[in-house]
């Protein structure tokens, strides 16, 4: 069955176009991340989806019903926002029970539900804390608990983690992720931050000026990118695109290379300058200004000893290589 | 050396506190302290004589002064009963009607029901008064134009309504106060919590009864302080449309008024700053035992909430 179907979908806000002509198809139990830079329309996306915002034109499908005319609490969505978004007045209990009390759900069955959820999130000693005596993540763990107690068909993340710091960052996204295990639920995430959408999705939705550019596996995205938008958005730092340095491209033509499948070499082909060198500890990223002008990026594994203001030359493997053309869309016969 | 806590006076705090200390000394501390002192003296053969509580026994045991002042401070308890149950809420339901984004022309309606406030308390007393007037007033013609003539009552003559249609013309000129203030405390609350209670089916009346009304519930508490304050202080309107001896028979006399007649006299009766003060001075006891009670008693209980 489809959680989630969504067919033609516009948007329009006067006379802004946000949305245009989204298809979509989520599957039971997918993870599917939104991923685009800011103001690409997938905030907007997972708003209609929830139906807090009405599309202009389109079909929305939650689980085989047409959901367009329904109310959000009638989708069989929850909802994560950003801000969190609990209401401040209630306790934390009571932020994850309002929802089914409101639908006149019997008090044994939300106290079921909520004291199952909590355990879950481990927020059992917090239940009669109100928001303000929590600490952000702990915040975090009861907006996704109010979103579970509510046992929907599709959880909607609009960027969730935005608001933690880096550390508690990274142990939410292992926490999400074990969620989606347990839960074996259909979720959509909004996220700009590329690193969320590769170790979190199934399948990734790269979204620019309010169209779908790819849909695919992190993997398939990363290996096969359609186009050069989709190839410098995913994987970090980010694709080196070059016009001049490299000899035998077509006019307006240009090369993408990974910064990690670029190799110092004697024999490479491309002649350049360090300018910076950040070293990681497990990688060295070199910043280089090639001889024709362009900067790059290296990755090399390890500690490298390269100082700023060394010549080197690089080299890489044609087939990890991509090439584009000067509309920006992926070409498969290499010029040379 | 002396380390520079120890230093003795730091005088850039005397520096800096001194203006605003002494602008309010002048114009509040000062004033203030002079009308309780003023209410432990006399006068007698025009010398000035210290009487410690005896003007204070005189206002509450005197069978003629203290009908009055018992009169004034009911009548200024059902004043400040129908704003509470009249101004406010009214003001609370016209702020959440403005703040409903569907509301079109929101801004003139918050302008037009604002605009009363601004005006003198002379022209409102003065145009009400004429309004309301059976003989040259507005409001029995009007009445009649709708058949209900019979309802008609010269509202303002009449001892058993003057005082509640003083207080409803007050409530008419300041609604737009508390509308305010709660209009912008709804505004303050993010849209995220809203969309939130969307997602979990509390909307329309639901939203304001569970999650907009507990929010602004520390500024509901702040204008019923401000009603408290303002209505035990309150002497103008009834001055402006009844004049010191708030008639008939007293039945719009408040604390204020009383005040202001005993004070400065009015007509037959001579003025006498000594009674004035003492009045006054209870004035300002049952005010500040009501504002204790609230910040004391209701107010820590309120939570204010960041968002």
């Amino acid at each position: 069955m489809t959680a989630l179907k969504l067919t033609n979908v516009n948007k329009s806000f006067g006379p802004v176009h946000v949305l245009k002509d989204i298809n979509l198809t989520v599957e039971e139990g997918e993870f599917v991340v939104f991923v685009g830079p800011s103001g690409c329309g997938k905030s907007t996306l997972l708003r209609v989806i929830a139906g807090l915002v009405d599309a202009s034109s389109g079909t929305i499908e939650i689980g085989g019903d047409v959901v367009n005319t329904v109310p959000p609490a009638k989708r069989g969505i929850a909802m994560v926002f950003q801000s969190y978004a609990l209401y401040p007045h209630l306790t934390v209990k009571d932020n994850m029970g309002l929802g089914l009390k409101q639908e006149g759900r019997a008090k044994s069955i939300v106290e079921d539900r909520v004291a199952k959820a909590s355990k879950m999130l481990d927020l059992d000693r917090y239940l009669s804390r109100r928001p303000a005596e929590l600490s952000g993540g702990q915040r975090q763990r009861v907006a996704i608990g109010r979103a579970i107690v509510r046992d929907p068909k599709l959880f909607l993340f609009d960027e969730p983690l935005s608001n933690l710091d880096a550390a508690l960052r990274m142990n939410t996204r292992v926490e999400i992720a074990a969620l989606h295990r347990t839960l074996s639920a259909s979720m959509i995430y909004v996220t700009h931050d590329q690193i969320e959408a590769m170790t979190l999705a199934d399948k990734i939705v790269v979204l620019r000026d309010g169209r779908i550019e790819q849909v695919g596996s992190p993997m398939e995205l990363y290996n096969n990118p359609a186009n050069r938008f989709v190839a410098g958005f995913l994987g970090s730092p980010s694709m080196n695109f070059l016009q001049s340095s490299v000899p035998g491209l077509a006019p307006g033509q240009t090369i993408g290379i990974r910064p990690e499948h670029l190799t110092l070499s004697e024999g490479g082909q491309i002649n350049g300058k360090v300018t910076h060198v950040e070293r990681l500890g497990g990688d060295t990223n070199l910043l280089v200004v090639t001889d024709a002008d362009e900067t790059l990026t290296v990755r090399l594994f390890g500690q490298d000893q390269t100082n700023v203001g060394a010549a080197i030359r690089l080299a890489f493997d044609p087939a990890h290589a991509f090439y584009f053309n000067d509309a920006e869309e992926r070409v498969y016969q290499n010029a040379a | 050396m002396t380390s520079p806590t120890k230093a003795g006076i730091r005088w850039h705090i005397v520096v800096f506190l001194a203006p605003a200390v002494l602008v309010y000394t002048a114009v509040m501390i000062y004033p203030l302290f002079a009308t309780l002192r003023l209410s432990f003296y006399s006068e007698v053969d025009q010398n000035r004589l210290w009487v410690g509580l005896q003007n204070f026994r005189t206002l509450f045991g005197d069978a003629i002064w203290s009908e009055q002042f018992w009169n004034a401070l009911a009548n200024n308890a059902w004043f400040f009963l129908i704003h509470m149950l009249v101004q406010n809420p009214i003001g609370i339901a016209l702020a959440a009607i403005l703040s409903s984004p569907r509301l079109r022309f929101s801004a003139f309606y918050r302008s037009a029901i604002f605009i009363p406030t601004i005006l003198s308390f002379v022209i409102v007393g003065f145009a009400w008064k004429l309004i309301l007037s059976p003989i040259w007033g507005i409001a029995p013609g009007l009445l009649d134009a709708i058949g209900l003539k019979f309802l008609y009552q010269p509202w303002l003559g009449k001892e058993e309504y003057a005082l509640t249609t003083l207080s409803l013309v007050s409530v008419w000129q300041y609604v737009g106060i508390p509308m305010m203030l709660i209009y912008a405390a709804l505004l303050s609350i993010p849209d995220d919590i809203l969309e939130a209670g969307e997602c979990d089916g509390i909307t329309g009346m639901a939203a304001f009864w569970k999650i907009k009304l507990p929010l602004i519930l520390p500024s509901i508490g702040i204008i019923s302080i401000l009603t408290f304050v303002a209505n035990f202080n309150a002497f103008d309107l009834i001055y402006a449309a009844q004049g010191a001896l708030a008639g008939p028979d007293f039945s719009t006399d408040i604390l204020g008024t009383f005040m202001y007649r005993t004070f400065f006299g009015f007509q037959l009766q001579l003025g006498d700053p000594h009674m004035g003060s003492t009045i006054a001075s209870a004035m300002f006891v049952i005010i500040l035992i009501g504002v204790c009670l609230y910040l004391f008693g209701i107010q820590r209980r309120l939570r204010n909430y960041q968002f």
